[in-house]
């Protein structure tokens, strides 16, 4: 146990869209993101660019700050925030 | 110079007079030229002896005065002051021929030794000059370095003399080690109860200008006047208007462990240690916040109602200078990670001291109720392992002295929270030398019927959902094995690193545990070696509150005889550097252990006479030798070698 706490704090949690053929490979949102959640693709998207992808198959760490998509030049990436209500239904 | 000059010889009862034949001395002393008088008594330091000196001078019309007796760390300053009655201190000086001779040589050489050293005093006498002592002014404001319960007792006895105060902390709230604690031995009662008055204390007193979440980074000067520069580290949360009410808190998106906690508690990036903190506001963790531009990251600046988030916060050095240093920097506990035997301290149900402390507080990270952290629960058998890290040649030798103390009150506290379970205390011996302690540890042991097994534990492990514990019983000569719960290990008390960093801005020597070193082990046990500079708390030494609380008066004690005077008087026996022969090649500089010695715009170095302590050691570095400490010339020592060879 990490915490010895027995109600554990939470982070808030955000989801990634990213509309992968806007993107034009400028990797603003990889660069600035605080948490580290993007790195760059492998594929080609319709322009012919690699468009962003999470580093781990989920995106937990991304905490829905939404400095990607405030900051993507295309408006090609955005971020749903998860409502805490079902946090609550978990517990 | 031809002086009449009186030697008087003591016999310090038996000490000196019972090896040195002391009226051959006397005798001998009398034939050499320039010895006017000399007789024997048998305590010169006693009333009769002093007065005894008084009347020769006068009888004899003496002009200088040499006593032959123990070491002048003892006395100089005794019968300097007898002398200065009549002339000039500096026409009275000692020959050591206690400590130096009779003390470790047999008889007949020692007498011989005793003559040439009383000679030898002699040519040194007759090329003394008369000196003035050195004033230096004084600026009355005292730092104080560490806001642990030792800083804030010395800060508080200061300022309420009505000095000035500079009280630095680096943490963001002041408290210290003292804020962590459950509850204190041996009365029990509650830490953070007993100390937050003192906290508050400071934060309202006029005088105290309290600095923390800051941090000393430069400390140049002397007594009286120290240059201190202060690093003030942005706690983007504007201190007066923050109202603590907890939004941004509630706002902020990152968890990262409290240290307040011993990491087992979350906090968020924005924060406040402890709701008790002093001064009462949050700060925003560079390190873990998102990042300080606003874009990025806003949440709890949108959320203060007060406004009194800023981003746009900037380091600041604020510079001061203080007549006084003391520094309380305190302690660290020694790393977990080191002690290999008890399993490096890696699994969760091995704990330290202080984390079975914050298990303890009402507002830790469990609201006070005590669990198995591997698993939740309620541990049922909990072994408590003293001097971990301490009184061990591979670790660190010395006593931690608190750890018996704290680990009975663990132990009493244990039980009772949960009355059915069964506590071990593995130790080596009981040190319970405080007022009340010994009544305490017997009250631990026969009321609340905690074992006590003298003997070390050889071997931690864990098999399943326990932790098995391995030691012998050293009374019965058994071998023991415990399956426990949970093991808290007494870890060894070691100065902090911070310590170590301050010390060498002071110039001041730490010892292996990163304790400070005092000037004398007994009689000096707060001063430093270079005057003006205090110690208080744990950073000279382990111990427990009462003992930090008393060496913080005692150290401010202190600074207050410094503060009570206008001037600062100083010994002039201090180094004097031929300037027109100088070189300017920088060795004195670099070697002087004081900082005495400076370079001048004109590349020549200067003694600053306030801070040099005499040593002679850059007079014996200097490679043009121009370079003479007052009183002790080359000539001089040379002559004294001739009569001793």
């Amino acid at each position: 146990m990490k915490y010895w706490v027995k109600k554990e704090l939470k982070p808030p949690h955000g989801k990634v869209y990213i509309i992968k053929d806007r993107c034009k490979g400028c990797g603003f949102c990889i660069e600035f993101c605080p948490q580290g959640v993007l790195q760059e693709s492998e594929e080609f998207n319709a322009k012919g660019y690699h468009p962003p992808k999470l580093v781990e198959t989920d995106d937990k760490k991304c905490i829905g700050c939404g400095f990607c998509s405030l900051i993507c030049p295309e408006f090609a990436i955005h971020i749903e925030k998860e409502e805490e209500e079902k946090d609550e239904k978990a517990d | 110079m031809a002086r009449r000059i009186g030697v008087f010889v003591c016999h310090c009862g038996v000490n000196i007079a019972g090896v040195v034949d002391v009226e051959r001395v006397a005798e001998e002393l009398r034939k050499y030229p320039g010895v006017a008088f000399a007789t024997t008594y048998q305590y010169m330091c006693s009333d009769p002896g002093q007065n005894l000196i008084r009347q020769k001078i006068e009888e004899e019309n003496l002009d200088a005065v040499i006593i032959a007796a123990c070491s002048p760390a003892m006395h100089e300053e005794t019968f300097r002051s007898v002398c200065k009655e009549f002339f000039n201190p500096y026409r009275c000086e000692m020959a050591n021929i206690r400590e130096q001779c009779s003390w470790v040589h047999d008889k007949k050489e020692a007498t011989e030794k005793a003559i040439k050293l009383v000679k030898a005093t002699v040519e040194k006498l007759r090329g003394n000059e008369d000196l003035m002592p050195i004033f230096v002014p004084i600026e009355k404001k005292c730092l104080v370095i560490g806001g642990g319960i030792a800083g804030i007792q010395a800060a508080l006895d200061i300022a309420d003399a009505g000095y000035k105060v500079i009280l630095v902390e680096k943490e963001a709230s002041i408290g210290g080690r003292m804020a962590q604690l459950s509850e204190t031995f041996p009365t029990l009662d509650c830490s953070q109860c007993i100390l937050t008055p003192k906290m508050v204390a400071v934060a309202r007193h006029p005088n105290i200008k309290l600095m923390a979440y800051s941090e000393v980074i430069d400390i140049s000067g002397y007594v009286g006047n120290f240059d201190v520069k202060i690093l003030k580290k942005p706690r983007y949360v504007d201190e007066d208007a923050c109202t603590v009410c907890g939004d941004c808190e509630k706002a902020c998106p990152v968890i990262i462990p409290n240290e307040f906690d011993m990491e087992k508690k979350p906090r968020k990036a924005i924060y406040i240690p402890f709701p008790q903190a002093v001064p009462s506001t949050y700060t925003i963790d560079r390190e873990a916040c998102l990042g300080l531009a606003p874009l990025t990251c806003a949440q709890c600046k949108d959320a203060c109602e007060a406004n009194a988030i800023n981003y746009d916060m900037q380091p600041k050095i604020v510079e001061e200078r203080v007549g006084a240093i003391i520094v309380a920097t305190g302690y660290d506990l020694y790393d977990k990670n080191k002690l290999v035997e008890y399993g490096y301290g890696e699994d969760d149900d091995i704990i330290t001291s202080l984390e079975f402390e914050r298990m303890l507080s009402a507002s830790g990270p469990t609201g006070g109720e005590i669990i198995k952290p591997s698993t939740g629960k309620v541990p049922k058998k909990v072994v408590f392992i003293q001097c971990a890290g301490s009184r061990d040649k591979q670790h660190m030798p010395y006593c931690s002295s608190i750890c018996c103390m704290y680990t009975a009150k663990h132990a009493l506290l244990y039980k009772h929270h949960v009355p059915d379970g069964e506590a071990y205390i593995f130790y080596i011996d009981i040190r319970a030398t405080g007022k009340n302690y010994e009544e305490f540890i017997a009250r631990v042991m026969e009321e609340e019927r905690i074992n006590y097994i003298r003997g070390k534990v050889a071997k931690i492990y864990r098999e399943g959902d326990k932790i098995v514990v391995w030691g012998v019983d050293t009374l019965t000569g058994k071998k023991v094995e415990i399956k426990a719960d949970l093991v808290v290990l007494a870890m060894a008390i070691v100065g902090r690193k911070e310590t170590k960093e301050i010390a060498k801005l002071l110039k001041v020597a730490v010892d292996d545990g990163n304790f400070l070193k005092e000037s004398h082990p007994k009689l000096k046990p707060v001063e430093a070696l270079s005057r003006g500079i205090y110690f208080a708390g744990c950073a000279q030494s382990p111990k427990d509150i009462p003992a930090a609380v008393a060496q913080a008066s005692a150290a401010a004690s202190k600074v207050l005889a410094i503060f009570s005077k206008d001037k600062l008087e100083k010994d002039p026996l201090v180094a004097v550097v031929d300037e027109d022969r100088c070189s300017g090649c920088g060795v004195c500089v670099s070697i002087c252990p004081y900082g005495a010695m400076q370079r001048q715009p004109n590349g020549k170095a200067k003694c600053i006479e306030a801070l040099c302590e005499g040593c002679g050691t850059c007079a014996a570095a200097c490679p043009s030798n121009n370079i003479e400490m007052r009183n002790y010339k080359d000539e001089q020592i040379e002559k004294m070698i001739e009569v001793i060879v």
